[in-house]
């Protein structure tokens, strides 16, 4: 019996990450399934939920504002994933160095990420506002035209992605630290006997021992910017002609501003998919 | 000894504790016999309005029923927040009294069975004549009573006078579209001050801002239709007719004019800052002035009651908002409820918070009767604005109207930034609109 016992309390101790985890994951996951396979939305939320089969999705394919979310976020992700990890990576390393006052800098630097994204969200809608934004402002002052930064459908999302990035790169400035301060000092000193310049240290030595952490970085900051919302529907609410709504915020939409909540369900599920699909290409790429 | 004094200490305090409480029936005897009733309610923001009603109408309840002791705790929301939160109230079967709701959610939240039947209590009640008729049946769906709605607002054009003094513009010149778009064009010397001559939303109700141009010409949002799949007879867009091609026509004028339109949206506050020295908005913007400024504030700036027309001979008209009252089907007070909804609308406790926030009322004792002398007298534009009630219409309140509202801003979009002309633009939102519907 104790031998049972000693067996199974390791699994014992387990037991309460994995209630949690069932509870907040894996319940809400196959919960959001079924209601993806019925008719569910605001009112029909208190009858009995009919199957509908795969009609949620066939009408999320059918819907070519759906195709339209999925082009934006390629490019919000791509966009706000190169900057993020290059910024991030150019913060880390040069702060790194031997930097009067490189505490300081870290700290203010942190600040953006410490905002809720809500506020971050209103500061720059007004910051690029067309009538009444400090950018124009500027631009005006110095002679040039202003620019329609969330009214033009070209170029919103790109105001978008300065925001994004303005609001995530101290994660990644943070998370490279901490790998550039995991890696042997002692390695740069042999290397730099060997008549190593630091521009090669870099490219040789930093760069494979950061490897771990640039990978699971890049996977943390796209699933992030796959997910995140509160930007585009603070600042623009997916307009104009939907070419600042994300997936992440059509699923949004769907459920709660249509009250279709089983369609939104369905793109959460496709959603999910993405993600899952890009951390896999991330790590095969680490294990290379 | 220590020990049997503490004893003795906490036996004595426990006999004290016991003999207070059985006794404090007597001893308090009102508080005793009165029966505790706790009344929960979600409304929207702003706060004070609520606060104002809330009050007095509590009061009086309290003096109508001596033998409760009747608590309310209200939870105020931004807009959004409040129909997610009641939704979620709702589905979670949470108990709550009462809510405000908007005009267009009551179809919605009627359909999902999350509201009472006010029908038989409206009839009792009696007052449905009271209520100017748009209004009353605003509260309406499937043609049973669902809601009140306590008061309303409505669009007009409200410009400064000395910028158009200036630029030699004549007000009453806009009120026809030809004249609106020349009345733009000699105002466009003020873009070098920065302030815009003309504001066109295009922010995400550019359709509220749309329909009374379909209105005046005869057109209308949605229509009756036989031979629906599952419903017999259902609503079927009618917004892509020709009235609607041509009122689309004219936002596309503003637009070929130079009137760019206006993503961010900040209800009439760009207005008070000067930013626009012409603006079609809600009579909300009368609070973005302080309120000291309200007895003068027409020498400043003016107001037309009417959207400009295609010409003299159409008659205007506006779009009518504001807020629904209604029982939520979870509520366990729902009589109390009802009681306090009727004594909020009750002119005498509905009036001072118009009075007080600008807002106009739905039911005529205030709107024409002695109330209306107090609000003429403090609301500026009042008598104008009230002239537009009779002749404003109010949205569609079923439930698929937020998909059919999503399809018109992208249609109007579409013509604004030149992608597609007004009839295409229309015909496509009016098929997705068709579909939403369930045709």
């Amino acid at each position: 019996m104790s031998n049972i016992f000693a067996k199974a309390e390791p699994y014992l101790f387990l037991t309460p990450a994995f209630a949690i985890l069932l509870i907040f994951l894996i319940f809400p996951l196959f919960w959001n399934i079924y209601i993806s396979f019925h008719d569910v939305s605001f009112i029909t939320i208190l009858k009995n939920w009919e199957y509908s089969g795969w009609t949620n999705f066939v009408d999320l394919l059918n819907d070519p504002n759906f195709y339209t979310s999925l082009r934006t976020t390629v490019l919000f992700v791509a966009g706000s994933v190169a900057l993020q990890f290059t910024i991030g990576m150019l913060m880390a390393v040069l702060l790194s160095q031997k930097v009067r006052a490189a505490g300081v800098l870290r700290a203010i630097f942190i600040i953006p990420w410490t905002i809720s994204a809500v506020i971050a969200a209103f500061s720059f809608k007004f910051i690029f506002d067309y009538n009444f934004g400090i950018l124009n402002y500027i631009f005006q002052q110095i002679g040039l035209q202003p620019v329609g930064w969330l009214s033009d459908p070209n170029i919103v999302i790109w105001s978008l992605v300065i925001a994004n990035v303005w609001y995530g790169t101290p994660f990644t400035m943070l998370f490279i630290t901490a790998g550039l301060l995991s890696i042997n000092p002692s390695i740069y000193e042999a290397a730099v006997i060997d008549g190593a310049t630091k521009f090669r240290s870099f490219l040789r030595i930093t760069l494979p021992l950061l490897k771990p952490f640039i990978v699971i970085n890049l996977i943390l900051i796209t699933m992030w910017s796959v997910n995140f919302f509160d930007l585009q529907l603070v600042m623009t609410g997916g307009g104009p002609l939907f070419a600042s709504t994300t997936a992440s915020l059509y699923m949004y939409r769907q459920a709660f501003e249509f009250g279709l909540l089983s369609k939104g369900a369905a793109a959460g599920l496709i959603l999910i998919i993405i993600n899952i699909s890009v951390a896999f290409v991330y790590l095969k790429l680490l294990k290379r | 000894m220590n020990m049997n004094k503490k004893v003795s200490f906490t036996a004595l305090f426990l006999i004290v504790s016991l003999i207070f409480t059985m006794t404090s029936g007597f001893v308090f005897p009102v508080s005793a016999q009165k029966k505790q009733v706790s009344l929960t309610a979600i409304v929207a923001e702003p706060k004070e309005r609520w606060d104002l009603l809330f009050n007095t109408a509590l009061q009086k309840l309290k003096q109508k029923h001596p033998e409760l002791d009747i608590k309310l705790d209200y939870r105020v929301l931004p807009y959004d927040a409040t129909r997610t939160q009641i939704l979620t109230a709702m589905a979670g079967k949470t108990p709550i009294d009462l809510i405000s709701a908007d005009q267009i959610w009551l179809g919605e939240f009627a359909q999902g069975g999350f509201l009472t039947d006010l029908s038989d209590r409206a009839k009792t009640w009696g007052r449905q004549s009271d209520w100017y008729q748009t209004n009353w049946d605003g509260g309406k769906y499937n043609g049973k009573v669902y809601g009140i709605w306590a008061w309303t607002d409505i669009r007009s054009m409200w410009y400064w006078k000395d910028l158009l003094n200036k630029a030699g513009v004549n007000p009453e010149s806009l009120q026809t579209w030809d004249g609106y778009l020349a009345g733009s064009k000699a105002l466009n010397a003020l873009k070098a001050q920065g302030i815009q001559p003309m504001h066109l939303v295009g922010a995400s109700h550019s359709p509220d801002m749309w329909y009374p141009y379909l209105w005046m010409l005869g057109g209308e949002i949605l229509k009756q239709k036989s031979g629906h799949p599952t419903k017999g007879t259902y609503w079927y867009p009618s917004f892509n007719s020709t009235r609607g091609v041509k009122a689309l026509g004219f936002l596309k004028q503003q637009v070929d004019a130079g009137i760019k339109p206006q993503v961010s949206h900040f209800w009439g506050q760009e207005f008070a800052d000067r930013k626009f020295a012409v603006m079609l908005e809600g009579s909300w913007l009368l609070g973005t002035f302080p309120r000291d400024q309200w007895p003068t504030i027409n020498h400043k700036v003016g107001m037309l009651p009417a959207f400009p027309v295609p010409n003299k001979n159409t008659k205007s008209t506006t779009m009518m908002g504001g807020w629904i009252l209604s029982i939520p089907q979870t509520s366990q007070n729902k009589d109390l409820a009802w009681e306090l909804l009727t004594t909020m609308v009750d002119p005498s406790v509905l009036t001072p918070m118009l009075q007080k926030e600008g807002y106009l009322p739905t039911q005529k004792p205030i709107g024409e009767g002695p109330y209306a002398v107090k609000l003429n007298a403090t609301i500026p534009y009042y008598k104008e604005m009230i002239s537009m009630i009779p002749t404003a219409h109010s949205r569609p309140n079923i439930p698929e109207y937020p998909q059919i509202a999503d399809s018109i801003k992208q249609a109007i979009d579409e013509v604004y930034y030149g992608m597609k002309d007004p009839k295409q633009a229309l015909n496509d939102a009016a098929a997705k609109s068709a579909k939403a519907l369930g045709w």
